[in-house]
């Protein structure tokens, strides 16, 4: 039987986030959070997977205590367990150490499979990017982390099997069949599949499903790569950009165009 | 003073509204304020020009099309006069979990309003220093919404007044009628009433009104009996009633309404959408008369049968635009949506725990089902509920193209509770019998279903129209309305007959000459053209001119 983990993040519900003045960070006081839609179709993925091969599919993420309604929501959904990485060290992370605070995460639950028996884990699945954020650095990060190969941007998984999966990726311009052997990570887009809603059995697993809670002593985490500390990208500033009008045509064949471009961007910097 | 202009060929589509059907009139005009509508009724009374009152034109009745005359649209009228609180306290204070009494012109669109609420953005300007604090007080307070919900979100605030609209949430908040607090409106001689409830009351059947300009207006209510059901057919009347709910539902015949108090409710902090589905029909049935009493916090029941699903499953399949609806079981034969209201989680899982097991005990599953808790599947369930009626529509529209004057025959029936199963077995068996294709979804919690005749051709309508005349009657006999939400409009008047017999349409049209003398206001509304106009001078008009009651 397979074992699958999807990686799930709580992203406001709005546009209108608000941003912490002192650590340039968005405020995440969990009451508006929402899972990243994108997720959402990376569960769906996983539980199709579990319904056609038999799988364990368990649910990880990293944020404040709130989050574990989401887990919980994703239970409802058709995972068998979560796990949420919270703990204030984690906090402040940038995408290398939020990769590697999952990767710690995942390797506790291989370590748990592997002392049950229950074989090793065969595939991760994330969303594309979420939709606060817009890095799509966490996917590839953890892949690297964990030693899998990645595919990113799937829209379509065409076949899949215990040892490999074929799928269709975004690529410029079209799209590119990828066959992969397993384990593997694959990032997916929203069009990948509809997600589901709960049935009222899944909410009722959902409400006393097990979730637990790791902090960073817990996963083994080295306290040097993770939360702000463990971040190499510092935010600087934060702010809404001031939407400049007016336009300046540019003359010429493209040779000359090019030209033009290339000396106002000297200019401006 | 407003314009009347002459109904060119720019104002062709004021002929229609959403019943398909097309209409004539000779002028046309858009008053923007009462004042303006007092003009143009007053001088088409004198001229003895029936007027046409019109909205957002999205009534399946037929009540805005024209029968000759002048149309009155009043979709120019859209401002928020004001504001104030439903309750305060002693020391004066705001009740912020109260409701709150926004006042509205009759051409505000109700998916603008909703927005506007929503935003807390609704235009002040104008407003005096009561409603301004109201308004302040209902921004600071939380979320309230107005709880009438038809489907179809352009329609007017006048509109649904004058058809007692209701939607999915009447099975828990009423009708329209339930949360109008109060109107004022214009008479066809262009006098004016303020309505407030409570303060224009009959004395049994009998009804005194006091215009403001001083006149006086004796109306001798009917005497029929009110179906115990949801019930848009004809005048509400019953003793003692309050004459807010004379005009709600009037069919725009006995006055025209011009403001609107519209009673906003607080949002309850949780809501969650339940679709259930079944393998059979009769086991939907079962579960909905179990879940009336079972659950305290439904507020809509609503119902998708069989074939709705097959067409549903059909467009999924042929067309993108319904590529993002959840899938649908195949051994789904029968959809009942619940949706639970609540203050707090704990109790709406109480109730989605009982939903269960009232499932359970009626022949469903617990697994065989979709349950929305967040905004995100709400959205999707809303979606689903909407593609229904619209995959239908489209499905008459190719077959329009083979045979342009077929079109969907929509019933809008009601029965009292007890009388849910026997309708649905007399709506399959005769259709069976016919051997007519259909489809059947809407609001079961009221036993009000809308069954869909779709017809393949001339035959199939000539039969689905005669079905519909067979169950007026039948609907009748079991003690339910020809009409639970769409109103009467010029569609369903021969339904009306058959509902309250010629006597009652008598009384109502006696109701009618009282208020309306010239009898301008809505021809072809309510009555057939047989039953009015009276002359004046005949038995009903000269009950209201012989008595001396109606003086300006």
């Amino acid at each position: 039987m397979m074992n699958v983990m999807v990686c799930v993040k709580a992203v406001p519900s709005t546009t209108e986030v608000k941003m912490d003045p002192v650590t340039k960070t968005i405020v995440r006081d969990g009451r508006q959070s929402v899972i990243n839609p994108f997720d959402a179709s990376a569960l769906e993925v996983a539980v199709r997977i579990k319904e056609r091969l038999g799988a364990t599919v368990g649910v990880m993420s990293m944020g404040i205590p709130d989050t574990q309604r989401i887990l919980r929501d994703c239970l409802a959904r058709g995972a068998d367990f979560g796990v949420l990485l919270s703990d204030r060290p984690f906090a402040g992370a940038d995408t290398l150490a939020t990769s590697y605070a999952l990767m710690r995460g995942i390797d506790k639950v291989r370590a748990r499979w592997a002392e049950q028996g229950s074989g090793d884990l065969s595939l991760v699945v994330c969303g594309k990017m979420a939709v606060d954020g817009d890095t799509a650095q966490i996917g590839p990060e953890l892949a690297r982390q964990l030693g899998f190969a990645c595919v990113t941007s799937v829209c379509e998984v065409l076949e899949a099997t215990e040892g490999a999966l074929r799928v269709l990726r975004e690529v410029d311009g079209g799209h590119e069949e990828v066959r992969v052997s397993l384990p593997a990570l694959i990032t997916v887009t929203k069009d990948v599949c509809n997600p589901r809603m709960p049935s009222i059995t899944g909410v009722r697993f959902g409400m006393q499903g097990p979730v637990d809670v790791w902090g960073a002593a817990d996963v083994g985490a080295d306290p040097g790569r993770i939360g702000l500390t463990g971040s190499p990208t510092q935010v600087v500033r934060s702010f809404t950009p001031e939407r400049a009008s007016g336009s300046t045509p540019i003359e010429g064949d493209a040779h000359e165009q090019a030209r033009a471009i290339v000396d106002m961007i000297k200019e401006m910097a | 003073m407003v314009e009347i202009k002459p109904l060119s060929a720019d104002y062709e589509e004021y002929l229609r509204d959403e019943s398909r059907t097309v209409g004539s009139a000779q002028s046309i005009s858009f008053p923007r304020t009462e004042q303006e509508v007092r003009e143009v009724l007053s001088q088409m009374s004198d001229a003895g020009v029936p007027v046409t009152v019109q909205g957002g034109r999205t009534g399946l009745a037929a009540g805005a099309v024209p029968d000759g005359g002048h149309v009155l649209n009043l979709s120019k009228m859209t401002r928020c006069v004001g504001l104030s609180p439903a309750r305060v306290d002693e020391s004066g204070a705001i009740d912020p979990d109260g409701a709150f009494l926004l006042t509205v012109e009759p051409g505000v669109v109700l998916s603008q309003l909703r927005k506007d609420i929503e935003d807390k953005n609704v235009d002040v300007r104008g407003w005096d220093e009561a409603s301004l604090a109201a308004w302040r007080a209902l921004c600071d307070a939380r979320e309230h919404f107005f709880p009438t919900d038809p489907t179809e979100t352009s329609a007017t605030i006048g509109g649904m007044a004058a058809c007692n609209a209701s939607g999915a949430r009447s099975y828990g908040y009423g009708p329209m009628r339930s949360h109008v607090t109060a109107l004022r409106v214009v008479l066809s001689d262009g006098q004016t009433l303020a309505l407030r409830r409570g303060q224009a009351v009959a004395r049994g059947t009998s009804l005194d009104l006091v215009t403001e300009q001083g006149g006086r207006v004796h109306v001798d209510l009917p005497t029929y009996e009110m179906p115990r059901t949801k019930n848009a057919s004809g005048y509400f009347c019953a003793p003692d009633m309050d004459a807010v709910d004379l005009f709600i539902g009037s069919d725009s015949t006995l006055g025209v309404i011009t403001q609107v108090e519209l009673e906003l409710v607080a949002l309850p902090r949780v809501i969650w959408g339940v679709s259930c589905f079944f393998a059979d029909e009769s086991h939907a049935v079962e579960f909905t008369r179990s879940a009336r009493a079972a659950l305290r916090d439904a507020k809509a029941i609503e119902y998708f049968d069989a074939d709705a699903l097959d067409i549903l499953r059909a467009q999924r399949r042929a067309s993108t635009a319904f590529a993002a609806l959840p899938e649908l079981r195949d051994d789904a034969r029968a959809c009942v949506y619940v949706e639970l209201q609540c203050e707090a989680e704990a109790e709406a899982t109480e109730e989605l725990w009982k939903l269960g097991d009232v499932l359970t005990s009626s022949g469903g599953s617990e697994d065989a089902t979709w349950v929305a808790r967040t905004a995100v599947d709400r959205e999707t369930q809303r979606f689903f509920r909407h593609a229904v009626p619209e995959s239908v529509n489209m499905l008459i529209d190719e077959r329009r193209k083979s045979d342009p004057t077929i079109t969907k025959l929509g019933s809008d029936m009601s029965v009292p509770d007890e009388c849910l199963p026997a309708v649905m077995r007399m709506y399959r068996e005769t259709l069976a019998e016919q051997g007519l294709q259909s489809a059947m979804w809407g609001h079961i919690g009221n036993n009000h279903l809308h069954v869909n005749v779709l017809p393949r051709d001339a035959g199939d309508y000539a039969r689905g129209k005669e079905l519909f005349n067979r169950w007026a009657r039948s609907v009748t006999e079991m003690g339910g309305a020809v009409s639970a939400e769409h109103g009467v409009g010029k569609m369903k008047r021969d339904f009306l007959r058959t509902m309250y017999g010629e006597r009652h349409i008598r009384e109502m049209a006696r109701v009618k000459a009282q208020l309306d003398p010239a009898h301008i206001l809505g021809l072809g509304n309510l009555f057939p053209p047989d039953t009015l106009p009276l002359p004046v001078g005949s038995e009903a008009a000269g009950h209201a001119t012989d008595d001396g009651t109606r003086e300006a």
